[in-house]
């Protein structure tokens, strides 16, 4: 029975993002300022939040992994840091690709642009981190100290900076006069999107844990 | 139109395709986790 929901719930996903995949480029209307790459839109901030979401993760589960010591938690931690750095890399790419297109250039070394390869710096240590040490315990002990002082820096470098400083990024999303500016089929689509990689985003997650607590048995036997 | 199809096309593709490694994924560390 658990095995059939699962199944259909992932049949669900897959079916959820191709059908507005597809809706993005027959259903929803373009924002004529951004004319065809505005469908950059419906990959590049579901990415963004998606590195975001995983990176809280990661730092919820390094505090109980300090609070409680179960080294499942330092495994969910570092299965949410991995796929954080893999969703922001694609932001990473995803935006590069649109500056190209509307700024004219793949990098302008924008505060946007700046910060989120600050954000990878940060995270790219934390993984150099948790292989440069062998013994378990301290591994998990470290890196959930790293991890929780490092997600620090997520909401500075990515809400913050590019407020205080002129950024050629369009204004974010919820804009700061507290507006949602889209038209009413782009924001379904949005939305929708931004559901579908959430649930990407757990499917991975899961799959990411159960192959550490795999490899834990597997060191452990 | 025309490119507009060719990246939806691809777009698709790539879906397909990372979600079926995923799934197969899925059912061999569901395989493992059983021995």
């Amino acid at each position: 029975m658990d095995r059939e929901v699962r199944m259909i719930g992932r049949l669900a996903l897959f079916l959820w993002i191709a059908g507005w995949m597809v809706a993005a480029f027959v259903w929803a209307p373009l924002v004529p300022v951004l004319g065809e790459t505005t469908r950059v839109l419906y990959f590049h901030i579901p990415a963004a939040w998606v590195t975001v979401l995983a990176l809280a993760w990661s730092m919820g589960h390094s505090v109980l992994y300090l609070r409680r010591r179960r080294i499942e938690h330092d495994h969910h931690a570092a299965a949410a840091a991995e796929i954080g750095i893999l969703f922001c890399v694609a932001a990473t790419i995803s935006g590069s690709l649109w500056a190209k297109a509307m700024w004219g250039s793949y990098w302008n070394w924008d505060p946007r642009e700046t910060s989120i390869f600050f954000l990878l710096l940060v995270y790219a240590a934390y993984l150099a981190l948790r292989s440069a040490i062998e013994q378990e315990e301290r591994r998990a002990r470290l890196s959930a100290i790293y991890s929780a002082l490092a997600f620090v820096t997520v909401p500075f470098l990515m809400f913050v900076v590019p407020r205080i400083y002129f950024t050629l990024h369009p204004d974010p999303i919820i804009n700061p006069r507290g507006k949602l500016d889209m038209d009413p089929r782009i924001r379904i689509v949005f939305f929708a999107m931004l559901a579908g990689f959430t649930g990407l985003y757990f499917w991975l997650q899961t799959l990411r844990v159960r192959v550490a607590r795999l490899e834990h048995r597997l060191d452990e036997s | 139109m025309t490119g507009n199809a060719v990246v939806l096309g691809v777009s698709l593709l790539v879906w397909v395709l990372l979600f079926f490694y995923l799934w197969r994924l899925d059912r061999r560390v569901k395989e493992l986790e059983k021995r």
